[in-house]
């Protein structure tokens, strides 16, 4: 936000002078046609934007944008033609129905994931298609509605193309803005991380599902006030040309060719893919009908297989080099901020018998195999439990138990003397204050390990700036501090390991869930691992971890439950647990196997 | 056939002929479905790239077959044995040129490549051949048999039979050679398939190829009952994407089962609701079986997992 308040920089003028330009547009062009192309790239580029909302921030491809188009168009219009409603009201009406449509239809199917999702999506478009053809008493069919030609405000009825262009820059201007925010924002950082892992988000406190609704219902409101514009502009709408698959495969390719998930990426995208099919309209006519999908069909093709990330990516080094060259260009600082204030966890019971975590007789059964059977296992406030067993023990499946990745069978499962069994999804139990790493890393592969930390203290803020210090001040803590910028996919397995860890200790969690953090380190990276888990158990955290290396788990833990085949075999300290003939024989038994 | 009867015994104008004759076209129908739905069913199994250029693979077919009896008064029937190979051919190109480089990509990536191939050919075909509608007159394109006063439309039913045949074929293909030994190995899982020897990078070429291979001989015996026109890839793979999620996203069987049930619920959907709402309703179908039975009827749990069976 304080980047606005400096006009003298050049990452501040520079947009603004390209603002500028398009505005004063209809005093150097005469041409309807040129300022025709200009309205036909910002409406675009606008429509984009809201598609990149859910879309790229969110990566939830969705095909049936059209649905939502065409609902603002059909909406904002009937009103007007029956009751008289100024489009004004009727663009927030159709907006508001499209929001609610959108609801309706991705609270169920967001439990989809990938190319599932996407094909809803497109059946949705085309159920509401052939629905709006069908009840011709409410839309005159394939007819279609005709809005008359009244110029006027009130209307929305424009005589001129440039009152069109300047309601076409307001457009863009408010998605863009709006997008903006988005990205800044704690919601933006949750898109992202519910893109890149689902799983991971979870685990770090995020409900995906609410984020994902909330987005998508912005596209939509967004997306219906571009069908308002449209039959505002054109004056005739009809179900073939407000609902068409094409219309959806559009609003996402100008996205992606500009730059999928990021908020110049729709407007480049835009500015290259839009006058193509304008200008192939106008100078080669209808024998060449065909010719500016194909283009886009192409491009599409090569920019998903060489520029993945868009053309945007691909400027954005020579135009910052550009703007360093400016004159008032300084270098961004960051912005300071207070701590996250400490999350204010329910205190455990200090009578009875005062565990902080405590499972009771849990059970997991995975088609008749027993992967937990009748657990009891309980983490003491200020403890390090390790918790060792062969492979297949069922050592992570308790963790997913625990954190609500799978509901237990039987059992209880308290925190801090209170159930929380059956408490679902999994970032309710995140947020009561348990964190967790995965045994196969899952870092947030194409942001960087800042991001992927502040992501992790949005779980207690929503302050981008306090979350952005919190994150900066633990990857410092885990020995991170050096690597804030580099993305978490090119990070050696040692750095997403710690990576991991920073993230769930970002959550401020009162206990955490470590599996095999030590995995596939180097002994040099092994010990200072073990420095830091006994550092964060210093900071009052409890610590329940999952480890095969032997001398880290008696040189590291308090107490150690051992699980063999689902069940507990043993517990106690080190030393009395690696004296347990039980002990000795699951693991020699395994070795046995091996052999 | 029971439920026709009773309505016919309420003196319902619905009787029972009628009802047969509605689920035999639409059982006829189905088969058609069935055999768009085994290449685009099988392409995902092995590489786990959902094909939304396969519509536009039939389409092209459709021209081909089209073009063949304009030029050279072949018969749909001959032509097939020409149109099949070819789209062989042109299922390892669009592989080799379009898929193979973004095996790695994220699945979003990989659905917008083949949208792009879908797009471009389908503009590509409006820009070469126009908008105009265009079909084959055979001797037999309006022929129907009478079997005891059900009439069967004699292309429909060639259609079913060469659908019978293939469904034979893939079912032997898969149980008994190496090629459909190693389709499903890869489809289960493609590293450990490679360790095993396998070429995967072959594999997916090959499973592309047969895939629109499939289109070929679907595209060839839809010319005599139907239209070809640029956009006509859309209805159909649409269709297929239905059935292909009835049946199990990856199970042959599956989608030979989900292309009967579709074609009959079309059939009886138009006869019974209206038959603009047809689409409609198998779309609402399509969409509360993503949401309570993602894997199909015939696929497995966890539909990212499954294989080809």
């Amino acid at each position: 936000m304080n980047a606005l308040g400096r006009p003298g920089e050049p990452r501040i003028y520079v947009p603004l002078l390209g603002l500028l330009l398009i505005v004063l547009a209809p005093l150097a062009i005469e041409s309807p046609f040129y300022l025709h192309v200009l309205v036909m790239i910002l409406f675009y580029a606008a429509l984009s934007q809201a598609w990149n909302i859910i879309g790229g921030f969110a990566g939830q491809l969705s095909l049936g944008h059209t649905a939502f188009f065409g609902i603002g168009a059909y909406a904002s219009t009937l009103v007007f033609l029956q009751y008289g409603l100024t489009p004004w009201i009727g663009a927030v009406f159709g907006g508001l129905l499209a929001s609610i449509a959108a609801f309706a239809i991705s609270y169920p199917c967001f439990r989809l994931r990938g190319p599932f999702f996407t094909l809803s999506t497109i059946a949705f478009g085309e159920v509401v298609r052939i629905l709006a053809i069908y009840f011709r008493d409410l839309t005159r069919g394939s007819v279609g509605l005709q809005i008359p030609f009244k110029p006027s405000l009130t209307n929305l009825v424009f005589q001129s193309k440039a009152s069109y262009l300047y309601l076409a820059v307001g457009f863009l201007l408010l998605t863009t803005w709006i997008a903006w925010w988005i990205q800044r924002s704690k919601l933006g950082h949750e898109l992202v991380a519910l893109r890149e892992d689902e799983d991971a988000a979870e685990a770090v406190g995020i409900n995906t599902h609410w984020a994902k609704l909330i987005a998508v219902m912005v596209s939509a409101f967004l997306t219906a006030l571009g069908g308002v514009f449209y039959s505002q502009f054109v004056l005739f709408i009809e179900p073939y040309s407000v609902f068409s698959l094409d219309l959806s495969i559009q609003f996402a390719l100008v996205a992606i060719i500009g730059g999928i998930g990021t908020v110049t990426g729709p407007i480049i995208g835009s500015f290259i893919v839009t006058p193509v099919s304008e200008f192939a309209r106008a100078w080669l006519g209808g024998s060449f009908r065909g010719l500016h999908f194909l283009v886009y069909g192409l491009v599409l093709i090569v920019v998903v297989i060489l520029l993945p990330r868009g053309i945007g990516e691909w400027l954005r080094i020579p135009y910052q080099r550009l703007l360093r060259r400016l004159p008032g260009w300084r270098p961004f600082e960051a912005p300071a901020a207070a701590p996250v204030p400490a999350a204010a966890f329910a205190p455990v019971p200090a009578g009875g018998n005062g565990f902080l975590l405590e499972c009771r007789q849990v059970s997991k059964y995975f088609r008749g195999l027993a992967a937990l059977h009748q657990v009891d296992l309980t983490v003491r406030p200020g403890e390090i439990l390790g918790l060792i067993g062969p492979n297949g023990a069922g050592k992570t499946t308790l963790f997913n138990v625990v954190t609500s990745f799978y509901p237990p069978d039987e059992g209880q499962i308290l925190f801090a003397g209170r159930p929380i069994t059956g408490i679902r999804p999994p970032h309710r139990i995140i947020r009561l204050g348990i964190g967790r790493t995965f045994q196969v890393v899952k870092p947030f592969t194409n942001v960087t390990a800042l991001e992927n930390v502040v992501v992790g203290a949005f779980c207690r803020t929503t302050d981008a700036d306090q979350a952005r210090a919190e994150a900066a001040r633990i990857l410092e803590m885990v020995g991170m501090g050096q690597k804030m910028d580099i993305l978490a996919r090119s990070l050696t397995i040692a750095e997403r390991k710690r990576l991991e860890l920073a993230r769930a200790l970002a959550t401020r969690p009162q206990l955490l869930l470590l599996d095999e953090v030590m995995a596939g380190l180097n002994p040099t990276e092994v010990a200072e691992m073990i420095a830091l888990v006994r550092r964060i158990r210093e900071t009052g955290i409890s610590i329940l971890v999952i480890e095969h290396v032997m001398r880290v788990i008696m040189s590291l833990c308090d107490r150690i439950v051992v699980l063999h085949h689902g069940e507990k075999i043993a517990e106690g300290t080190p030393g009395e647990v690696s004296h347990d003939r039980r002990v000795i024989e699951a693991y020699l038994g395994e070795e046995y196997l091996i052999a | 056939m029971g439920r026709g009867r009773s309505l016919s015994l309420e003196g319902s104008a619905i009787d029972t002929l009628t009802i047969i004759q509605v689920l035999v076209s639409g059982i006829l129908l189905g088969g058609i479905y069935a055999v768009i739905s085994i290449g685009l069913t099988m392409i995902f199994g092995v590489t786990r790239i959902i094909n939304f250029a396969h519509g536009e693979f039939l389409m092209l077919a459709m021209y081909g077959t089209f073009w063949l009896f304009t030029f050279y008064g072949m018969d749909p029937y001959v032509s097939l044995l020409i149109v099949t190979p070819a789209m062989f051919l042109v299922g390892l190109l669009a592989q080799w040129s379009v898929i193979q480089p973004i095996l790695g990509a994220a699945p979003l990536m990989q659905i917008f490549a083949t949208v792009g191939l879908s797009v471009a050919m389908q503009n590509a075909a409006l820009l070469v051949w126009h908008a105009d509608y265009r079909t084959v007159r055979t001797s037999y394109s309006t022929s129907v048999l009478e079997v005891g006063g059900l009439l069967v439309s004699i292309p429909r039913l060639a259609a079913f039979g060469v659908a019978v045949l293939m469904a034979v074929g893939f079912f032997l293909l898969f149980k008994y050679t190496y090629l459909g030994k190693a389709l499903r190995a890869v489809a289960q899982d493609r590293r450990s398939a490679m360790l095993m020897g396998i070429n995967v990078e072959r594999i997916y070429l090959l499973s592309f190829g047969i895939g629109t291979a499939c289109v070929g001989v679907a595209g060839a015996m839809l010319m005599p009952m139907y239209y070809t026109f640029p956009t006509v890839g859309t209805y159909f793979v649409l269709t297929a994407f239905v059935v292909v999620v009835l049946g199990g996203m990856g199970s042959m069987t599956g989608a030979c089962v989900g292309g009967l049930i579709i074609g009959v619920i079309e059939a009886f959907s138009g006869f019974l609701i209206a038959p603009a709402l047809k689409e409609a309703v198998y779309f609402v179908i399509f969409i509360l079986m993503l949401l309570f039975r993602p894997w199909g009827l015939f696929g497995q749990r966890g539909a990212e997992e499954v294989g080809l069976k």
